[in-house]
Order: C-alpha cells, then structure tokens, then sequence
C-alpha cells in the first residue's frame, strides 16, 4: 500500500532502468495470463500455481486472491482422480481432497504472511479457507485446523507483539474453536487459556497494550465462567490492581496507565465498566479502594516527580472521587490546582485539554 | 485517467529541516499531475490496486491545494466509470473485482465533480444501482458490511458504506439503526473502536465509528472526555500523532486522529502549531508529496491525509475539509447540505 518508512532515496539517476522495465514486463505477461486463465474459467492446479507466484510479487492484488477462492471452489466439487485416492485415508476420497488442498494452502501462505504481516488479503484468505474447511469437512477436521491456527498465529504474536491482525485473527480462531466444540456437544471454553495467553505476553512486554485490551474484554466472561463469587470478583480486582502496579514500576508506560483507568472505572459509579468485576461494592468501599491507589500513585512522585502521567492520574481519580465522597477533605482543591499547574508544565502539547479540565474541575 | 498510489523520487535526504516550512503548493500540484505517466516505474503496476483510490486521494488533494481542475475532468469520469461493474460495484481498476473500498472511493470522486448526472447518461439508473451494491453487503444481523461478496468485515466498510449513501442520498436502503448499535458493540473501555467488537482502539477505525455516529446524528452515543483524551495522547513530543499507544507517528494519523478529534469538538487538545510543523517537515519540498515522517518516501495517500490535517488546522493556503467525508467543505455543503 503506501509507503511506510521507506527511507527518500536519490534521484532516478541511480534507477537501473533497463532492469526495472524487464521486472514490469515480467509482472505484466503474469497478470495477463493469469486473468486470461481466470476468464476462461480454467480453474486447476496449474493456474492455482500462477495464482501463488503472483501474489508472492504483490498480495495487495486482491482480485488475485479472489481467483484463487474461484479455483478452489470449482478443485472441491471435483472428483478425485483415482491416482489420488489412498486406502489408508479415513475419509472418502473427495473430502480427502478437499482437506489436502486447504492444508496445503494454509501451508503454502504462512511465508507470505510472514513476509507481509500487515496485509488484510492474505488473513481474510486465511479465514475463508478455514471456513470452507467447516462446511464441507468433518468438524474433527476443521477443529484441527483451527487448532494449528493458533500455534500460527502466537508465533505471529511473538514476532510482533502489536499486529493488530494478528490479535483480531487469534479472537476468530478462539471463537471458531469454542463454536465448534459447543457443534460437537461439548462445548469447551478457552477464555482461562487466553486470559493466562495475556499474562505471559504482559510479562514479556509490560507496554503491551494489545495484551492489556484484550484482558479487559476478557475478564468479564472469565468471571461469569467461573461463576465468581463477590468474594472472588474482590480478589480478582485486587490481583488485577496489584499486577498493574507492577508495570507502573515505569510511571512513563501510558499502556499501564490506560489499564490502571480501566480497573478504576470498574469501581466508578456511572462508567461505561461499572459492574464488569465487583458487583457489591458500597459507596464506602469505594472510597476505600480510591484512597489506597490515590496514596500509591502519591508514592510515585517520590521516585519521578516530572512524570505527567501521575498528575493527570491524580487529577482525574480526584475528581471522580469527589463525586462519591464530596465531603470528605481526602482531596484537597489546592492539591488539585498544584497537580493541574504540575501538569501544564510537563506537557505543553494539551494546554487546550488541560484549560477544559479545569473549567470542568471547577478549579 | 489513474494515478498511482507509487512512490515519488524524492531528491536527497534533507539535511537539516528548516524551523520555518512553507507549504510547495505548486510542488504537489505538479507531483500529483505526473502520478499517471510514470509507468515506466515497477512500483506504478504493483499498486494498480490502488487505482481508483489513488484518483480519490489526489483529486481530493488537488481540491484541497485550490486546484480543482489540475486534473481533466472528462478523463477522470471515464476512468471511474470504466471501473463499473454490471452490480453496481466499482473495482480499483477495470479487470479487477468490485469491492466496498473502491465503490465508496467511487462515489466520492463523482460527487466531488459533481459527475452524479454522468453517472445517469452512463448507466441508466446508476445512482440507485451503485446504492443498492452498497445496500446489499450489509449483514441485515448485525448491522455492518461486507467489504464485497466474500464476506470480510470491518467498521471500515460500515462506514464507507453509510459515506458512500449518505452523498448519494439513499441512506433509506439500509438499516441505520442496526449500523449504529454494531459500532456501539464495537466501543471500548477507553472511549476508542476497534475492527469490530473486542478489537484493540486504534486511530483508524475511531475515524470510521466516529464517521458512522455523525453521518447518523448519534454522537450523543460517544464518550466525548475519555475518546478525546485518548485521541489527544496520540501526540508526540516532535508535534506527529501515532495510531495506538507506544507506536510512532505518521502523517496518515494527522487525519484519522486530527478529523476524529474535530468531529467531537475538541481539536483544541492537540498542539495544533506543532503538528503542521510535523507535517511541512514531511513534504518533499524539491519534487512534491508528503512522506509518513521527514526524509521518507513520499506517495500520493499521505499527501491528501496530510493536506487534509492541515486544513483542519486552518493553514493558510489550504481550502476547508469536511471532517467527516475528507472531502472539500463547500462540496459537501453542496451535496448532503450544511
């Protein structure tokens, strides 16, 4: 697509032109004869081979892919030839077929997503064929598919921890996996797999924040799932508070900070999260709970008192906290002032913000 | 008529970018007047792709920059037309396949020409028929769109489909309500959206749900506070906005972040001086474009998205854009009314 970090070079002086002409024409007899084939309607192997090595040169050319689908639906319709057929297949020689041309495509595409991992087309494909795999093969088969995508798409995650294709695809795949063993009976959930799957990746990279999402969204389920008591919706929130802590060990890591205003707005009146983890909590709890991470993050300016981060923290939990407890002197309106003044000089970027904030704190 | 999505041959590496930048007007005129006769470039057929949004974003540029009619008005119509399919749809190119992206890309150049009649003489009933393409990739259960017959979704196609019939004024084929309820599925604890329901905020698709909920009057539906903050954290200290936390900055997000922020009021929170500072440092200030940071390659999509952040600002020199449609001011006001 465009182009992303690709360092100006110098004038097309220093262009082989000669070389990059051959390269077009090349290009040029690969597209023509592939949608000549395609308009033709000769949908084999052959052309399905054309398809490959030219979206190995560009697999933004969606149409490309679009082709490849045509060929392949028209290769799972067909008959086997009888060289094809084994007898130590278990399933009948056409749903053999079938499996061996999704499975060697799923093989054939993972050196193409890991040359382009930001390219739509190849993961979309990639969801198409599973899907196809689950209309016309035994639901064994596509969960064993399904399966391998996961190990696919971790070791896509470790590459980059931030591919946000790569977490959309991991959430298909979980809940293409939880749909079909739900198919099969039994339904299998894998929300504590994927629950502890972020965890690790938090400790691998506490500024993960792809991982910090994707908890948020799935504490949630993972507490209705264990049927959570008040009890344990308590001890999860203080474990969640205590693991944050952890990562504002960097009080410049804006990710913690952004999960930290999470969990807060799970125990604010009135968010959007209100009820997502502790469900009983009493006016005074609250008050309880803001004062203990107010006094923590208070702790903080001792170690990096130019941090803006705790400021603004500071700011915006006071203000919610006046909300529940407005008589209370835990917050002072000079505190505040001397948070918001702190703030203003560290981060000059967002006067405009900061001015709203202090009509709005009526500072 | 095409221009290509491709590179340009920037000059040298700059050496030291100057304090004070001054908008090359004509450079980028002129940088996207050549786009369609470099096909002696490899680059130019690997983004045929691109095509038809190509045309969009320079035409939009060119708009933008106070040349609207830098490009051929005839042959622009006849390249989009050339891209219509018997559904209704328009492909990048002619050959390729119809898809969302381009059907919306489309209707926006036609409506910037204000080529809807050109449509008509074409296709008999071609307005309805582009709509109902449209209409019909919705997922009357859900609410959002396919991007084309296969079946991949995305809020990016909600919304380009709601832009795409909102200029065409036929929002009455869909179900607006549903489209609205799925972007609100697709909210988060941070204010932000993502690609659809549990997918990570990221300043792209906020662009497109946020585009969603003004189209349809709903931006009642927004956590202003939250989403501005977060949008706001998007600056750096160099004055460029990134996409996501801890990421770095690029020109595109001057748009996506920038227009976001003005839909919901609060463009004041940003440091506006220094993101057109940002963005004239991106600028190929000896053959034209813009690049995504200083000193890379320039090409055709960050120059509309970074003329375009800048018109939000109000620079000097550059005509008012519509936060919503990324299209001139007066031709919405035109089109869909003020």
């Amino acid at each position: 697509m465009a182009s992303h970090g690709v360092p100006r070079v110098a004038g097309s002086g220093s262009r082989d032109t000669a070389k990059e002409q051959k390269k077009i024409q090349e290009y040029q007899s690969l597209v023509e004869l592939v949608n000549a084939k395609i308009s033709e309607r000769e949908y084999t192997i052959e052309v399905l081979a054309l398809t490959t090595k030219l979206l190995s040169k560009n697999p933004e050319y969606y149409t490309i892919w679009n082709h490849r689908r045509l060929i392949l639906q028209h290769q799972f319709t067909e008959e086997p030839s009888t060289s094809e057929t084994t007898e130590d297949n278990q399933l009948p020689p056409k749903q053999q077929r079938i499996l061996d041309l999704i499975s060697d495509d799923l093989r054939l595409l993972v050196g193409l997503l890991i040359e382009f991992p930001k390219c739509y087309w190849i993961w979309n494909y990639r969801r198409w064929l599973l899907e196809e795999a689950e209309q016309r093969l035994p639901t064994a088969v596509a969960v064993s598919f399904w399966q391998k995508e996961l190990g696919l798409v971790s070791k896509m995650l470790a590459r980059d921890e931030r591919n946000f294709h790569g977490w959309s695809y991991r959430r298909t795949v979980v809940a293409s996996l939880e749909r079909l063993s739900e198919k099969s009976g039994a339904r299998v959930s894998m929300v504590e797999d994927e629950f502890a799957y972020t965890t690790k990746m938090i400790y691998s990279g506490l500024k993960n924040f792809s991982a910090w999402h994707n908890r948020s969204k799935l504490i949630p389920r993972l507490l209705d799932e264990r049927k959570a008591d008040n009890v344990a919706r308590r001890k999860m929130l203080d474990e969640e508070l205590e693991l944050i802590q952890t990562a504002l060990t960097d009080p410049f890591n804006q990710s913690a900070w952004d999960y930290h205003a999470f969990l807060m707005g799970t125990i604010s009146p009135n968010s959007s999260v209100e009820t997502v983890i502790v469900r009983d909590f009493t006016n005074h709890d609250r008050v309880i709970y803001f004062e203990r991470e107010m006094d923590r993050i208070k702790e903080m300016l001792q170690v990096d008192e130019d941090c803006k981060f705790i400021y603004l923290a500071l700011l915006q939990y006071a203000a919610t906290y006046l909300d529940i407890e407005g008589g209370n002197k835990y917050v002072t309106t000079r505190e505040m002032r001397d948070w918001l003044a702190k703030l203003r000089e560290l981060d000059t970027l967002r006067r405009g913000r900061w001015d709203d904030l202090e009509s709005k704190l009526h500072l | 008529m095409s221009l290509v999505a491709g590179p340009g041959r920037g000059g040298h590496h700059q050496p030291a970018l100057p304090d004070e930048l001054e908008l090359c007007v004509e450079k980028h005129v002129a940088y996207i007047k050549s786009l369609d006769t470099r096909k002696d470039e490899y680059e130019y057929w690997l983004t045929e792709h691109l095509r038809l949004n190509g045309l969009y974003w320079g035409l939009t540029a060119l708009h933008l920059l106070g040349h609207p009619d830098a490009l051929p008005r005839s042959e622009v119509i006849d390249f989009v037309m050339s891209c219509m399919h018997d559904n209704g749809g328009f492909s990048a190119a002619p050959g390729h396949d119809p898809h969302m992206l381009y059907t919306c890309s489309a209707v926006q150049i036609l409506a910037t020409l204000d080529a809807f009649g050109d449509l008509e003489a074409h296709v008999n009933g071609g307005k309805e028929k582009v709509a109902r393409y449209i209409a019909n990739l919705q997922d009357r259960d859900t609410g959002t769109f396919n991007g084309d017959g296969w079946g991949e979704k995305d809020t990016r196609f909600l919304f380009n489909a709601l832009l795409a019939l909102s200029l065409l004024g036929m929002m009455h084929l869909v179900d607006v309500q549903k489209g609205v309820e799925y972007v609100q599925s697709c909210a988060n604890f941070d204010g932000g959206y993502g690609t659809g329901p549990g997918a990570e905020s990221h300043a792209g698709q906020i662009y497109t749900c946020v585009g969603v909920l003004s189209i349809t009057k709903r931006l009642d539906l927004v956590d202003k506070e939250k989403l501005g903050a977060w949008l706001s954290d998007r600056q750096l200290p160099n004055g460029g906005l990134n996409g996501r936390p801890e990421k770095k900055e690029d020109v595109c997000y001057s748009w996506w972040v920038g227009s976001s922020l003005a839909m919901i009021d609060r463009l004041h929170w940003i440091d506006q001086e220094k993101l057109s500072k940002f963005i004239l440092q991106c600028q190929d200030s000896e053959l034209g474009g813009f690049a995504d940071r200083p000193g890379d390659m320039v090409d055709v999509f960050h120059t509309v998205f970074g003329l375009a952040g800048l018109s939000l600002m109000k620079h000097p020199g550059v005509r008012e854009v519509d936060p919503i449609y990324c299209m001139p001011k007066d031709i919405i006001n035109r089109v869909v009314g003020g």
